[in-house]
């Protein structure tokens, strides 16, 4: 187990450059995942800590080692990659093995290393079988007990789910979870699956075009979103954002007008997007309620997915499951001030009395 | 026209052709090796295993035997590790990859016999480049077509210059068929250049490389041109192997049934060979 620290960490392709300056610390033992859409640079910022990319500047620190110039091998990490990468001319076994016969290992511990990773994995009836007659989430165990074996400071894990389907990746999502926790180990986990980043993350680094957005527990990185493109993009479904104006105090857009929450100043005329959750717009009369013309209804199951207009602006609202709606008709919808979050249009950065004043 | 009679139209046409210029041409040469000619438009004589019996018994046919042996071991050798070599060094990123790819194959392209002028020309006596070079390095001359040894030293050079470009171009294409992510992991993993060499590389082009060496034997064993146009068989028949015996002895003598018969048993041979090889080397996908 080891801490992990990044420092102005920058790689750059030519003049193209595909992540700017990161800064991180990864605890002891913590899970960290690399959040973001393709193209973000998480998988570069996870290959630079793995060795398998050159940095371009900047310092990566692993265990408190300065490991920014060595080869892979000598970082004591192990990654997982996408594809798995098993070894496809070696047997299971040999698969988990190699690793540490490369390390000159003795026989004996290699092989009591990989027995115990394979009854913790459920490997052990397939240890000399070849990698092909795996299933999908089989060849994913092996490639797990390939980094388990080596007993290393950090794991490295590059979309390691994104091959399987569905079920099977809710399956494996909850093998990982358990992995960590019996074994401890710090873990860097690179995903733009968002439901991956919320159910395993200690922290969530979200990134986008090179740059981190936001850092943060994931019901922090939830509950205040540090910006437009955090708010968008964390959460299912998709939080409502709309463009408006302040004006006399109030967010207006169309026909819409709401109150802005206590303690947030913002300039008369400012171009102001507003957030709101889909499951924080309560349906039901109130003394602010407004009427919710129903357009689309999705039926999720536990849930009900309505997408309609509220005085001319489109929105989603999502609520418990109700058979009774029809298309075409109106709930009475209100907006909880603590449900909302404001961001100035222009820089995409949250309003936020609390943090930064209006207009900055 | 339904399917099926299409399918079989094209395989009949396909059977047709192969028949023609295939089966029966070898089909004639093997019935040839079992009569007694000597010229094509006289009454051929039946002569069962005579001609058999007559090629095995000359020490020439045994010489030439062992000389194709060397020949094709020399030539695939040196072919497939320096084929392998250059392929490795081709696909590394340096500038002007494309232009030194696109130069690496030209041997290959060039026919047969400029490259073989090419060559007696750099080993000319007076004027030859790689003459001039011995000298300047005080070496003593090489007399590359007069002493038997450097004459079937010259015969691999010339062979293996020309076709390796054959490999380095179908190794290197192989090559990029090999996942990145195997070697990134195998980096991870501890292993060294070499290690990943023959943990990863070999193992996942050793379909490729079973027929790559398995054509270039084939080709080597029953090549012409290159070994006619440089020795012709000589000096005193050191690089004369099968092919070429065959035919000075149909050509040249007007033994046509002998010169049939030691082409039937060099197929025969080859036959042989490639059964075993793929006994032992079979094409499976791991």
């Amino acid at each position: 187990m080891a801490q992990v620290s990044l420092k102005q960490v920058r790689k750059a392709y030519g003049g193209t450059v595909a992540v700017h300056g990161v800064d991180l610390e990864i605890g002891d033992g913590e899970f960290v995942v690399f959040l973001g859409p393709s193209g973000c640079g998480k998988s570069t910022t996870l290959r630079m800590i793995a060795g398998l990319e050159e940095i371009t500047s900047g310092t990566i620190e692993i265990g408190g080692r300065d490991v920014t110039r060595l080869e892979p091998k000598d970082r004591n990490i192990a990654m997982v990659f996408q594809n798995y990468a098993l070894y496809p001319h070696k047997t299971i076994y040999e698969n988990l093995a190699f690793g540490l016969r490369m390390r000159k290992m003795e026989r004996d511990e290699i092989d009591r290393r990989v027995k115990a990773a394979s009854v913790m994995l459920g490997l052990d009836p397939y240890l000399e079988r070849k990698p092909k007659q795996l299933s999908g989430g089989q060849m994913q165990r092996v490639a797990l007990g390939r980094a388990l074996v080596r007993n290393p400071e950090v794991f490295l894990l590059d979309e390691p789910l994104s091959n399987l389907d569905a079920k099977l990746r809710v399956r494996m999502r909850e093998e990982i979870a358990r992995l960590h926790q019996e074994v401890g180990t710090s873990m860097v986990y690179v995903t733009h699956d968002q439901v991956e980043a919320m159910t395993l993350a200690n922290r969530i680094v979200i990134m986008k075009d090179g740059y981190v957005q936001q850092v943060g527990a994931p019901l922090e990185v939830y509950d205040r979103p540090a910006n437009l493109f955090v708010a968008s993009f964390v959460g299912s479904p998709e939080m409502n954002l709309v463009e408006g104006r302040v004006e006399a105090g109030a967010f207006r857009s169309g026909g819409l007008t709401i109150p802005l929450p206590e303690g947030v100043q913002a300039a008369e005329g400012t171009d102001i997007v507003l957030g709101v959750r889909p499951e924080h717009i309560s349906v039901g009369e109130g003394p602010h309620a407004l009427p919710f013309d129903i357009a689309v209804i999705e039926q999720l199951g536990a849930q009900t997915l309505c997408i309609g207009q509220v005085a001319g602006v489109r929105l989603r609202v999502l609520m418990e499951r109700t058979d009774a709606v029809r298309n075409g008709s109106a709930l009475p919808v209100s907006f909880r001030p603590e449900g909302l979050h404001l961001f100035i249009k222009q820089s995409g950065a949250r309003l936020d009395t609390r943090r930064s004043p209006v207009g900055q | 026209m339904s399917s099926k009679s299409t399918i079989y139209s094209f395989l009949i046409l396909g059977l047709a052709v192969t028949l023609l210029l295939i089966v029966a041409p070898v089909v004639y040469a093997i019935s040839l090796s079992f009569y007694r000619m000597d010229s094509f438009v006289g009454t051929p004589e039946w002569a069962g295993l005579d001609n058999y019996a007559r090629v095995l018994s000359q020490w020439e046919f045994w010489r030439a035997l062992i000389n194709g042996f060397v020949y094709s071991l020399g030539t695939i050798v040196f072919q497939v590790v320096l084929g392998i070599g250059f392929a490795l060094v081709l696909n590394q990123v340096f500038p002007g990859r494309n232009l030194v790819r696109g130069l690496s194959i030209l041997p290959y392209l060039l026919p047969t016999v400029v490259v073989v002028l090419t060559f007696k020309w750099m080993v000319d006596g007076s004027i030859g480049v790689l003459t001039n070079v011995i000298a300047a390095l005080g070496l003593p001359p090489v007399y590359w077509f007069e002493s038997p040894g450097a004459a079937m030293a010259s015969v691999i050079l010339v062979s293996v210059w020309m076709w390796t470009p054959f490999v380095t171009t179908t190794f290197l294409a192989a090559l990029q068929t090999v996942p990145t992510s195997l070697y990134e992991a195998a980096k991870v993993d501890g292993t060294t250049a070499i290690q990943r060499f023959f943990h990863i590389t070999l193992p996942m082009l050793k379909p490729i490389l079973t027929v790559i060496v398995l054509l270039r034997a084939v080709w080597m064993f029953n090549k012409f041109d290159v070994i006619w146009l440089l020795t012709q068989g000589g000096p005193v028949g050191s690089t004369e192997h099968l092919a070429i015996l065959s035919y000075r002895t149909a050509f040249s003598l007007f033994d046509i049934g002998g010169g049939a018969a030691i082409a039937t048993i060099s197929f025969a041979i080859l036959s042989v060979a490639v059964f075993i090889y793929f006994r032992m080397f079979p094409l499976d996908t791991e």
